[in-house]
């Protein structure tokens, strides 16, 4: 391990990290939640069947968790790190308060948490950890999903 | 539905497997409930370009499988509160995915039956594609 930063080196928009834009509004339509249940091959009443989710414990249609990933949003603020050949997703963190029902208005805000570097034996990694804050139109956290994005160089 | 209390399970309990072998029809329903046109999960000719033999699963789309797997389980009065997933190689559409839950912790916090597991998604190759944990609320019989 070597005792210098590898983030020193780095350049990134620093003036953004930990500040919220609006990333956009989304109204939960049944279209949507049916569409994407069965795209992921989900069974629960409770996403496919306005009947039974009507007389169940919240007397209407809501979306599985992960519904969030199918809303389209603005990008949202860019930390432009200069680093790296190449990215993928490294990993989510989701936290999930009450469920998106049908009908609901979401408000989406986004930051960029933190950007970090690792060197390890394949190199130096650098990760941008994103957080999306979804509310409803009753102005509750809904979903709360933090979102790990790594780039790396691959030509070193 | 079946429902599952906090008295049924304990630490060591298997939850799943939920067996899936997602379809490039679910693949591309998936992209068009999204919108996205990123080429590695909608083109073979792009993904072959970056590196992949076709097509791959976005994250977002494995991890929903996992979503599932806990909301099944947990039942209408059971609630998938946290998931935390680490994305460790990519899933095509024919692979067969296992996705698999460990109890790891039970405890109660403000009065909340929390459930702690391990879970992931493991191919037929036997590699784990997705790995992470969860936290599920259950509720009490009484």
């Amino acid at each position: 391990m070597s005792s210098v930063d590898p983030m020193d080196s780095i350049e990134f928009d620093r003036s953004i990290i930990g500040i919220d834009y609006d990333v956009g509004h989304h109204e939960v339509t049944e279209e949507q939640v049916i569409g994407f249940a069965n795209a992921i091959g989900e069974t629960n009443p409770l996403y496919l069947d306005k009947d039974a989710a009507n007389n169940g414990p919240y007397g209407s249609l809501i979306a599985p968790p992960a519904y969030y990933t199918s809303i389209n949003l603005e990008p949202g603020p860019d930390p432009k790190v200069k680093f790296g050949t190449t990215g993928f997703n490294a990993s989510q963190h989701c936290e999930f308060y009450e469920p998106m029902k049908v009908g609901d208005t979401i408000t989406a805000k986004a930051q960029v948490a933190r950007v970090y570097a690792k060197t390890g034996r394949t190199g130096t990694l650098v990760f941008t950890v994103r957080r999306t804050t979804y509310s409803n139109q009753h102005e509750r956290v809904v979903t709360m999903v933090e979102s790990s994005f790594v780039l790396r160089d691959m030509s070193q | 539905m079946n429902q599952i209390y906090i008295e049924d399970v304990d630490l060591g309990d298997d939850v799943g497997p939920l067996v899936l072998e997602p379809t490039r029809d679910q693949l591309n329903a998936f992209t068009k409930v999204w919108g996205t046109s990123v080429g590695r999960f909608t083109s073979d000719e792009v993904a072959k370009s970056e590196g992949f033999t076709g097509v791959i699963l976005p994250g977002n789309m494995s991890m929903a499988f996992l979503g599932q797997l806990l909301t099944e389980w947990c039942g209408y009065e059971g609630k998938l509160r946290r998931l935390d997933v680490d994305f460790r190689r990519s899933i095509q559409p024919g692979d067969k995915l296992n996705c698999t839950g460990i109890i790891t912790d039970i405890e109660v916090v403000d009065q909340e039956n929390q459930v702690t597991l391990d879970v992931f998604i493991e191919t037929q190759k036997g590699e784990r594609a997705l790995q992470g944990t969860a936290m599920v609320v259950l509720p009490s019989k009484s």
